[in-house]
């Protein structure tokens, strides 16, 4: 009887959770329907009554946001004067990001505007992501002005998902190296003749031998990335099928298996055994940034283009050094976009405010150094720089320039024709044919995951040298084929081919 | 004649239910006050254990934001297709299981026999000292342990390397590359950081046990030993019974942070290492895939169900008293 009552009363209590499930989801699903009613009436007579919108916006950050605040107190006053709206800002360090992200795009936040780092697929995919096609077109125009054909690198299938942030397109993949380092042993006569990674041995074997303190090679993101993360191919958002050589062609290729892949393969499993690598790449945590500030990294592979140089300087605390392993090219999509969440209440609102962060001067620099005088200064020649007696770690507030666009001062690291260099470097570039390009995943997914763990298992050790690539590359190959990287590649090919109107 | 010979049994046996289930009743009704003092816990399991599972549909659907949890589009098994797919499935669902048996088994004998030494210790103080040593690892988070861990195992710097085998003229080991090390190391660490917790429970089990029957076997001349398998163990056999059972419920899950944080991420090893809670991860952290995750999460908590159902069975078969139900 007993154990009866309490079956039935378990079943009646699941059933019941059932339908509170039901019952609350329902309520919520109306509930934003008539918000959503009540909004639009609220903006088309907003003209007149100026009622102010709140939106929220959610980015990650390797800056400092203390005093947030203020600064968003300052924006919000620009802003409701403006266009109407008020913004809250929610930063989060990036480590803790990558965990949230996930989370975000749930949709079980209360978010309006979501940055997405490194593709915006996913949040598509989940169907996350806002239609912005119509929206851009009415409160956009100051971004279609800034990006012109750029703005496609946030599109899928003709609809635009997300804003990319004008910054660099066109990169390759470079060396980094610590400029003081070769100007003190001076071998900068070494470095010039550096044309391919195989070159790159030479320098790290006197490295090697008159810094024995320094380990002469070093991931470049500890283990968050792959070593040839920032290859000199176009990705097409995942490596499963890749434009060769930037894209010049759109011939979707298996990256895994080409001469030039094996070649990168040996030169690093050369490193291994020289040991210019540290036995424990595999399992380095910490990243090159890190290790650099405290001297014990001499280089890396990464992201290259004409500003690398500065901005790694910016970042490692040290004179850096760039050599590009081949000529930069415009990639299928940028690392950083927003996208606008699909269940958003201010879905106008927040595009109204991504037009005027992105080319208000005024508030682009108020969002990324803060409030002149309290966060930052200007320098003789006009140039952004800590207020005196603060710095980079005493600072309270500097999101700082990657996650914004041009429309801010210049800090003083940057070069002072910074925004005028991009602008020659993303119109100059050969662009890659797959420019635009966005892969979906959708019909492939059980693939993916598949490969995902086939390449957890290989791709690390291969690309920093501890696995020989005689024996290993061939075994990768023959799982990622069994996993299925011809039905991904096919359906790949088939996209693009679509997608160029072949 | 026979149908009345019947008619009687059957009344017999509606008397004798009637019966039982007035005791019943009765029984329940003197059991009320225990029910109320339940009351919070039963309803804190319904709030955080029933009603989510009304969000099990999502393994059935391709969740999307707009639709939410009950109006998006459902796709039958398909997000259960990829634990099969892989070639991997035979291997993950072998380390899981492996390793959990082994947990099992070495865990309890250990927990037991620490236990019993602590139990046997006279002076209160260091009784406590050794305790607190034991438990100590338990309180350590799993990336602490990992980082603990490398710190031993490295090839460059760890202790093991540069401070044993070197100055005895031997190799130095790469563990990160090598696969035969890692069901050891696994084993071990999991050990050393979960027995503090179960021990304690063996150890408050012991405490309870009746000091008359050691005084009586040791005037019949037993040893320790002797006390320990004739008396400790069978006084222990229902907690042992019930761990064990809420054990095997979770063999299908492993500790995630052990086997993700402490192999450091490294492929080479990944034979050995890999568990279905690892290979989910690895293939879903980049996709994000609502549906997959929790196809996976429910296959895991209903080959759980099924072993805890099964298990009881059979110790139901063995020694009705010790079942947990």
């Amino acid at each position: 009887m007993k154990k009866k009552l309490i079956s039935v009363l378990l079943s009646g209590a699941m059933a019941m959770g059932l339908l509170a499930g039901c019952g609350s989801s329902t309520e919520g699903t109306t509930g934003t329907n008539s918000t959503a009613t009540v909004t639009e009436t609220k903006t088309s007579d907003k003209a007149d009554s100026q009622e102010v919108e709140k939106i929220k916006v959610y980015l990650p950050t390797s800056g400092k946001f203390d005093d947030l605040d203020n600064v968003m107190a300052a924006v919000n006053e620009i802003t409701t004067k403006e266009i109407g709206v008020e913004v809250e800002f929610h930063p989060y360090e990036f480590g803790q990001w990558f965990q949230q992200y996930s989370l975000f795009l749930s949709g079980t936040e209360d978010v309006d505007i979501l940055a997405n780092y490194g593709g915006y697929l996913n949040a598509v995919s989940q169907g996350a992501a806002y239609d912005l096609t119509d929206l851009i077109q009415q409160y956009g125009q100051d971004i279609i002005a800034m990006e012109g054909d750029f703005l496609k690198s946030g599109e899928v299938n003709g609809t635009q998902y997300a804003i990319p942030i004008y910054a660099s397109y066109a990169w390759t993949m470079g060396i980094l190296y610590r400029q003081d380092v070769v100007d003190e042993l001076g071998i900068q006569d070494l470095v010039d003749n550096v044309k391919t990674l195989e070159d790159w041995g030479e320098v790290l074997a006197v490295v090697k031998e008159k810094k024995p303190e320094m380990t002469p090679y070093v991931r470049n993101n500890g283990s968050t990335a792959t070593n040839f993360q920032y290859g000199t191919w176009d990705d097409l958002g995942n490596n499963y099928g890749v434009l060769m050589d930037g894209g010049k062609t759109s011939d979707v290729v298996n990256l895994f298996e080409t001469d030039e892949y094996a070649k990168l393969c040996s030169v690093m499993h050369d490193w291994y055994l020289a040991g210019y690598t540290s036995k424990d790449i595999q399992t380095q945590t910490d990243g090159f940034p890190t290790l650099t500030r405290n001297d014990a990294a001499f280089s890396t592979l990464g992201q290259a283009d004409f500003n690398t140089s500065f901005y790694q300087s910016t970042t490692c605390g040290k004179d850096i050094g760039t050599v590009m392993i081949s000529t930069p090219a415009a990639r299928t999509y940028n690392n950083v976009t927003y996208t606008i969440m699909s269940n958003s209440k201010h879905a106008e609102a927040a595009m109204k405010f991504l037009n005027f962060w992105f080319s208000n001067e005024e508030v682009g620099t108020l969002i990324a150094y803060g409030i002149e005088g309290t966060h930052y200064k200007l320098d003789a020649n006009g140039m952004g720089d800590y207020v005196d007696g603060q710095d980079s770690a005493s600072c309270t507030y500097h999101l700082g320039s990657g996650i914004s666009n041009t429309n801010r001062i210049r800090w003083n690291t940057e070069d002072p024709d910074y925004s005028k260099l991009l602008i020659d470097s993303n119109n100059s570039a050969q662009k890659s044919a797959a420019l635009g390009f966005a892969f979906d995943t959708s019909s492939v997914e059980n693939e993916i995951t598949q490969l995902d763990n086939v390449c957890s298992k290989y791709q690390i050790g291969l690309e920093c040298g501890a696995l020989d690539p005689e024996t290993a590359l061939a075994e990768f190959n023959e799982e990622l084929k069994s996993a299925g990287i011809e039905t991904v590649i096919a359906e790949k090919q088939r996209q693009l081919n679509e997608f160029l109107g072949k | 004649m026979e149908y009345n010979g019947a008619h009687n049994k059957v009344c017999a046996n509606l008397l004798e239910d009637a019966k039982m289930n007035a005791k019943g009743f009765k029984k329940f009704k003197r059991y009320i006050p225990f029910y109320i003092m339940a009351l919070p816990a039963i309803i804190y399991f319904f709030i955080n254990n029933y009603i989510p599972m009304g969000g099990l549909i999502l393994a059935f659907e391709h969740y999307t934001v707009s639709g939410g949890i009950w109006g998006s589009q459902k796709v039958g098994l398909s997000n259960f297709k990829f634990l099969f797919q892989s070639s991997d499935a035979f291997i993950m669902t072998r380390n899981t299981i492996l390793y959990n048996l082994a947990f099992i088994v070495l865990g309890t004998c250990l927990a037991i026999l620490v236990a019993y030494f602590l139990h046997e210790l006279r002076r209160n103080m260091s009784r406590k000292i050794y305790q607190t040593i034991i438990l100590f690892p338990s309180l350590l988070s799993i990336i602490i342990v990992s980082y603990l861990a490398n710190s031993l195992l490295a090839g460059d710097t760890g202790f093991i390397n540069t401070q044993i085998l070197q100055p005895l003229g031997l190799e130095s080991i790469s563990f990160y590359s090598e696969k035969k090390w890692w069901p050891f190391i696994l084993i071990f660490v999991h050990l050393w950081q979960m027995m503090g917790t179960s021990c304690i429970l063996y150890l408050a089990n012991m405490s309870a046990i009746d000091p008359g029957l050691y005084e009586a076997a040791s005037l019949d001349g037993a040893g320790r030993w002797q006390c320990f398998f004739k008396i400790t163990i069978p006084c222990l056999i229902p907690t042992i019974i019930t761990l064990t059972i809420l054990a095997v419920g979770k063999i299908f899950n492993s500790d995630f942070g052990l086997f993700y944080q402490v192999p450091m991420n490294s492929g080479a090893i990944m034979d050995v290492t890999q568990t279905i809670d690892t290979y989910v991860y690895r293939g879903l952290m980049n996709t994000a895939n609502m549906g997959m995750s929790a196809a996976a999460c429910f296959y895991q908590s209903i080959v759980g169900f099924c072993l805890v159902m099964l298990t009881n069975t059979l110790v139901r078969k063995i020694s009705k008293e010790n079942a947990m139900f």
